[in-house]
Parts: structure tokens; C-alpha cells; sequence
């Protein structure tokens, strides 16, 4: 990117907001720190950022909250930072726009990551061409024809596990709630069915993964869904 | 309002008994007025006291006196010289009924007299039996309801009441409490005629100040004085179990606190151990780092650093930890149950103690058709890692750990995590679960001693059950999860095939 990405922290925690500023800033980002809810959706509205972290224990409103309340106008990746480590918290936040969560204490590559996913996922609904064809190591699935190779030698798959792949693969780097997959891949109306899921993604990994038990591209996020790791 | 029937009632049968004294009297005068020729006027006096002691006996000293009084009148009259005459010529008969009038008072004294203690002595007895029943009916009661029921019931019997009301008034640590019972012998439903008439009260006053009221109604009966004073007696009995249930329910709660106050104690001294120790080991890397005398060589730097974030980790999982025992403790742990795969469960549990257990081999076997399980992945999880990392703490380096998971029954699967440490003695066996227990000093090997009872608080929370075992070799952890509603997964997992 020619101009340096715009992050907007909100954070409550003072040490937080200044690690992130030190850290972020030398990792060649633009910084602009708020601490209240409120002082962060006025930041948000006046000088949009490219993407926002947001701590969900805020002292004036709910993070979910600010979240719902900055999907009302745009689609500016959140990603959440929180001690909060309950399934449903996460899923909540997930439900309400969130594009990615992260508990504290957190490993910063981690968190850098997780930035560059969700810039480039941004980037791509802008308009930038998306690439119909995604790589993870050895895998490669191109999404117009249809097609999983493994090192040269294509994987069959059955429609719905190649519907289910496909989905993760296109959300690269990103983790997608159990009730987003069902929905997306079954229908809205089996969203509360996770069994499919288990036994399905049971299916796709002996099929992908080197040894199903120790998974490499389709992760779990315990408790609420997965993520699928490419190699960009 | 007061009625007075019962006084009528009573003077009645006092002018009845005094009749029969004197139509006893007159009986003894006719009686021996007929056997006057074959007797001796001393006989004569002798047998008139007859009807005074009777008359002792059966009605007490009044009539007896009555008796006494009338006995000479009629002896002097029919049997001494001159007959028919209260005059007496002869020194001696005078003497004779002299002596016959102190006789016959003395008598009726007498027997009077222990006829009234009899009287007395049968009231007590009767008062203490029904004392007797009603502690005995109280012993025991904790609760207010239940008291004030018992007392209830003891009163209507004890009064032959129509009906008996227990009042007891909300205080602080007392609830209030309102008993109405009625005679239901007399009639089945309350009708207002079971209340008439004034109800004798008596205030329920214990030391610290009015605790509520007792009412008897006894229709138009008015109580005795023995009666009110029994009244008296059941109130403060009422009053004693009162304070007993209160003093009862403060010991319990005392003793909650206590305990869990000692639960805070110990859980706050290996707390502040354990997360001081990575927090030491923290702050000396950091300084080390930071400080400018020693220039650090790159494989130093990396040591230092890989300490801090292996000790972060620790503080965190600690912290984890200490959130689901709070949880286990204050009985709010509710497993999110859904379906889940074992084997995803112990991988992730795997790439969180990689660093652990870095050191050990650890082997997974896991069968393909293992169904899914109905646990929260969470916690679940939790269980696994804590399992793993006190499998590795304990065991000998580049030992191996195992990890099995079978189905025993369509009911249940098994999770067997095995390590080639040394043997636990058998009478630790069972108290390996418990909180803070530990086998070796607490300075040997890192861990609060919680992560084992938070293992079992969680597998319980999800129906299952959990022990551990020696083995030829080693030390074994099992634990077991209920498969409830699988059947139909297994079907949808032969459904598609490529």
C-alpha cells in the first residue's frame, strides 16, 4: 500500500493503548488512540480509519455495542481485543459485524496478522481484483473451476464439502462463526445444526489435511467456529 | 361479655353436694334410729362420724364441716338423754359430744385437706404431661412454620380449644408466620361460632423484644388460673424454640462462612505462590534485558525472551483456572453442550501445552468412528490440558504420555490420558481430586493444586465421572463422557460419499 494504513485503537487501558501505539507505529501504521466509546465513534465518523480495534469492556458503552452501532454506516474491519474469553462473547461480537477476535494477552504477530487478513479482505470488496484461485502449501483450490489439487493430484469432493471449503477459503484468514458457516453452506434454517458441521469438516480434513488430528489449514477456533490459513 | 354460667353452673353443684350432706346425715339418723335398742350410745357416736369423713372424702371440708355440725346436732337430739331435746343433763354426754364436734371437725380437716392436694397433684400431672408432649414436639424444629404448628396443635389439645392462632412477626433473620388451627372434631369448616367469646392472649416475649402472640378461644369458657398460668408456660416454650431455630440457622450460616473463608485462605496463599513465581521469573528477564551493563548475545536474548512468553502463558492459564474453580465453586458452571469431535478437542488441547510438554512423547490414539460427543469444547479442553500438563509435570522426561479415547457403550466414551510416571500411593488415590491436594511439596513442582478438582468439577458438570489408577508402569487418568442423542450423526456420516 502506497499510504500508510489508518488504525483506530479503543481501549480503555492506558498501557495497552501505548504498547499498541509504540508497536503499530513501528510497524509503519498510523495510530489514533481513543478510550471511551463514545470519544471512539466521533473518531471513526470524522476521520475514517482503515480498520479499528476495539476492546469490548469499555467505561461508558458495551464494545458490541460501539460495534453494532459503526455497522449502521460502514463496513471498516473490527477486529476485537478483550480478556473476555467466553464462547459467547466471542460469537456475539462476531454476530454484530466483528471481522476477527482476539483474547488478551495476545502474541502481537498474532495480532499483525490478523491486521493484514482484514486490510486485504477490505481491500477485495473495494473492488481490487480477487483471485479465483487460493493456495495453502501444497493445497491448491481454484474456486471458478471448481478444483482442489494436493501437490498436482486433485481431491475429489463431494458438492457440499467442496461448497464448505470453498467458503473458508474465500474468508482466508478469517474466523467464521459455526452459525455463519451453517447458514452460508446449508441454510439459515440448519444454522443451529453443528453436528453437520463436525462431521463434514471431519470428512474434508481426512481428505486435505497431512494428519486429520493435527490440522494445518482449517483450524479450530474452540468454541466458536474455524479459520482457514492460506499461504498470503 | 363474660358469661356467667359457669359460676351458676358451679354454685349449683356446691348446693348439690351440701345436699347430699344432709341427706346423708338424716340417712345415719334414720339407720340408727331404727337399730337404737341393740346399740350403745358410744357405738351410736362412733358410727356418725361416718358421714363426716365420707362427706370429707367425696366434697371436701365444707360439707364436712356442714356434716360435722349437723352429725351432732342429730346426736344430741335423738340419741342423749333427755331424747328429743338439744338440752343435756349428764356432764359426761356433754363431754362425749364435745369431744364427738372436735373429732368429726379434725376428720373433716383431714381428709379435706388431702383431698384438695389430691386435686392439686392430678392438675400438675395433667399440666406436666401436656408440657412434656409439647417439648417433646418441639425438640428438633428449626423452622418457624413448623413450630408455631406444633405449639398450635399441643394448645388445642392441652385447652380443649375451639380454635388456637400463632402469631410470629417478621424480624430481621425471622419470617413471619401466621397458624390458625380449629377443633376439627367439633365442625369441619371455620364458622364464626368457633371464635366467639374473647381469646385469652399471651404476648410470645423472648429477650430481645416481642416476637408475636398466642391466641385460645375456648368458646364461653373462661381459662382457670391453673389453665393461664399453663398458657404462660407454652408461650415461653414457644419462645425458647424460637430462639433455638434462630441460634441453629446463625450456626449453619457461621459455619458456611467459615469454611468458606478457609476456602478463600488457602486458595489466596497458594494463589499469591504460584502467580508470583512466573511473575519473578518475568521481571528478571525484563530487567536483565533492559539492563545496559551486560551486552546480551543473540541466543540470550532468545532464551530471555522465550521465558517471558512461556511464564505469560503459565499466569494465564493459572488465571483460566482459578475463573472456572470461582465458577465450580459458586455452582454457576453450565456446560454449552454441542456435538463435538473428540479428536479436534485433543488437538487443540495439544497445541496449547506444545511448550509443556515439548520435552515428552506424546502419542494420540483416537478410533475414526469414535461418534461425536455432546460436550462444551471449552471446557472440555480445559480438562484436556490440565490432564496433559500434570501428566508431563510428573513424569520423567522423554517419557510418553498417551492419550486414548474409546466408546465403551452406546451410552458412554472413555478418555484414558496415561503417563510412565512414578506410582501415586493408593490411599492418595481419591484425594487427588480434591482442591489444593497435592503429593509432593508444594515447592517441588509448579501447579495450585486446582487443576485437577476443576477436571472434576467439569466432567461432573457434564455427567461424567472421573478417577485415577496405577498401572504396571505408570500412572493412568480416566474419565468418562455421556454420548446422549448420537444416533442420528451416525447416520448422517455414511450419508455422502465422494
Amino acid at each position: 500500500m502506497s499510504t500508510q494504513p489508518h488504525i483506530l485503537v479503543i481501549d480503555d487501558e492506558a498501557q495497552i493503548l501505548r504498547a499498541l501505539r509504540t508497536i503499530l507505529t513501528a510497524k509503519q501504521f498510523r495510530v489514533t488512540t481513543a478510550s471511551r466509546g463514545e470519544e471512539g465513534l466521533a473518531l471513526a465518523a470524522a476521520q475514517p480509519p482503515d480498520l479499528i480495534v476495539l476492546d469490548l469492556s469499555l467505561p461508558d458503552i458495551d464494545g458490541v455495542e460501539v460495534c453494532a452501532r459503526l455497522r449502521e454506516w460502514t463496513q471498516i474491519p473490527i477486529i476485537i481485543l478483550s480478556v473476555r474469553d467466553g464462547e459467547r462473547d466471542k460469537v456475539n461480537a462476531l454476530d454484530k459485524g466483528a471481522d476477527d477476535y482476539l483474547t488478551k494477552p495476545f502474541g502481537i504477530e498474532e495480532l499483525l496478522a490478523r491486521i493484514r487478513v482484514a486490510l486485504r479482505h477490505s481491500a477485495q470488496a473495494q473492488g481490487s481484483s480477487k483471485g479465483s484461485v487460493i493456495n495453502a502449501g501444497p493445497l491448491m483450490i481454484d474456486l471458478a473451476q471448481h478444483t482442489v489439487t494436493h501437490s498436482g493430484t486433485e481431491i475429489k469432493l463431494t458438492a457440499t464439502e467442496f461448497k464448505l471449503l470453498a467458503y473458508l477459503a474465500a474468508n482466508a484468514g478469517r474466523v467464521l462463526t459455526h452459525q455463519a458457516i451453517l447458514s452460508h453452506v446449508w441454510d439459515p434454517a440448519d444454522a443451529e445444526h453443528v453436528e453437520y458441521l463436525r462431521v463434514y469438516m471431519r470428512q474434508l480434513r481426512k481428505k486435505l489435511e497431512d494428519d486429520p488430528n493435527q490440522p494445518k489449514y482449517i483450524l479450530n477456533e474452540p468454541g466458536i467456529g474455524y479459520r482457514f490459513i492460506s499461504d498470503d | 361479655m363474660q358469661t356467667p354460667h359457669n359460676p351458676w353452673k358451679s354454685w349449683a353443684r356446691t348446693a348439690f353436694t351440701y345436699l347430699l350432706t344432709i341427706l346423708a346425715t338424716i340417712l345415719t339418723t334414720l339407720v340408727l334410729n331404727a337399730l337404737r335398742q341393740g346399740i350403745s350410745p358410744t357405738i351410736i357416736s362412733l358410727l356418725y362420724l361416718l358421714p363426716v369423713g365420707m362427706a370429707a372424702a367425696l366434697w371436701g371440708i365444707g360439707p364436712a364441716a356442714l356434716a360435722a355440725l349437723l352429725s351432732f346436732l342429730e346426736l344430741n337430739y335423738y340419741f342423749i338423754t333427755p331424747y328429743y331435746s338439744l338440752t343435756v343433763h349428764q356432764t359426761q354426754d356433754l363431754l362425749g359430744l364435745f369431744v364427738f364436734l372436735g373429732v368429726s371437725i379434725l376428720i373433716s380437716q383431714l381428709v379435706g385437706r388431702v383431698r384438695s392436694s389430691l386435686v392439686q397433684a392430678t392438675a400438675r400431672e395433667h399440666d406436666a404431661v401436656r408440657l412434656y408432649e409439647l417439648s417433646a414436639h418441639l425438640v428438633g424444629l428449626q423452622d418457624e412454620q413448623a413450630i408455631a404448628r406444633a405449639v398450635a396443635g399441643q394448645a388445642l389439645i392441652a385447652f380443649q380449644a375451639s380454635c388456637v392462632e400463632v402469631v410470629i412477626e417478621q424480624q430481621p433473620d425471622v419470617q413471619s408466620v401466621h397458624i390458625r388451627l380449629n377443633d376439627e372434631t367439633s365442625f369441619g369448616e371455620l364458622d364464626a361460632s368457633r371464635v366467639t367469646g374473647q381469646p385469652n392472649l399471651v404476648p410470645l416475649q423472648s429477650g430481645k423484644g416481642l416476637l408475636g402472640e398466642l391466641r385460645v378461644w375456648r368458646g364461653d369458657q373462661l381459662l382457670s388460673p391453673t389453665e393461664e398460668r399453663l398458657l404462660q408456660i407454652f408461650a415461653s416454650q414457644t419462645v425458647l424454640a424460637l430462639e433455638r431455630a434462630r441460634l441453629a440457622r446463625a450456626e449453619t450460616r457461621t459455619r458456611v462462612l467459615e469454611e468458606s473463608d478457609r476456602f478463600k485462605s488457602s486458595l489466596l496463599s497458594s494463589v499469591s505462590h504460584e502467580l508470583r513465581t512466573p511473575l519473578a521469573t518475568i521481571k528478571a528477564s525484563v530487567t536483565s534485558l533492559r539492563s545496559e551493563e551486560v551486552p546480551w548475545d543473540t541466543e540470550a536474548r532468545a532464551d530471555l525472551l522465550a521465558a517471558i512468553e512461556e511464564e505469560t502463558d503459565h499466569l494465564n492459564q493459572l488465571v483460566g483456572n482459578l475463573l472456572n474453580m470461582a465458577r465450580i465453586e459458586a455452582g454457576v458452571l453450565r456446560p454449552q453442550c454441542t456435538p463435538n469431535s473428540l479428536a479436534e478437542i485433543v488437538s487443540s488441547a495439544l497445541n496449547r501445552t506444545r511448550q509443556q510438554a515439548q520435552n515428552h512423547k506424546i502419542l494420540v490414539d483416537i478410533s475414526d468412528d469414535l461418534p461425536l460427543v455432546p460436550v462444551d469444547y471449552v471446557l472440555i479442553e480445559q480438562v484436556l490440558i490440565n490432564l496433559i500438563s500434570n501428566s508431563v509435570k510428573y513424569s520423567p522426561e522423554n517419557s510418553i504420555v498417551q492419550i486414548v479415547a474409546r466408546q465403551v457403550d452406546n451410552r458412554s466414551l472413555r478418555v484414558t490420558i496415561s503417563n510412565q510416571g512414578p506410582p501415586v500411593p493408593e490411599e492418595h488415590l481419591e484425594h487427588i481430586f480434591d482442591k489444593f491436594f497435592r503429593i509432593t511439596a508444594a515447592d517441588r513442582v509448579t501447579g495450585a493444586g486446582l487443576g485437577l478438582s476443576i477436571c472434576k468439577g467439569i466432567v461432573e458438570a457434564h455427567g461424567g465421572r472421573i478417577w485415577a489408577r496405577n498401572m504396571p508402569g505408570g500412572f493412568a487418568f480416566n474419565f468418562t463422557l455421556p454420548l446422549i442423542g448420537s444416533d442420528k450423526l451416525k447416520n448422517l456420516q455414511s450419508g455422502e460419499q465422494a
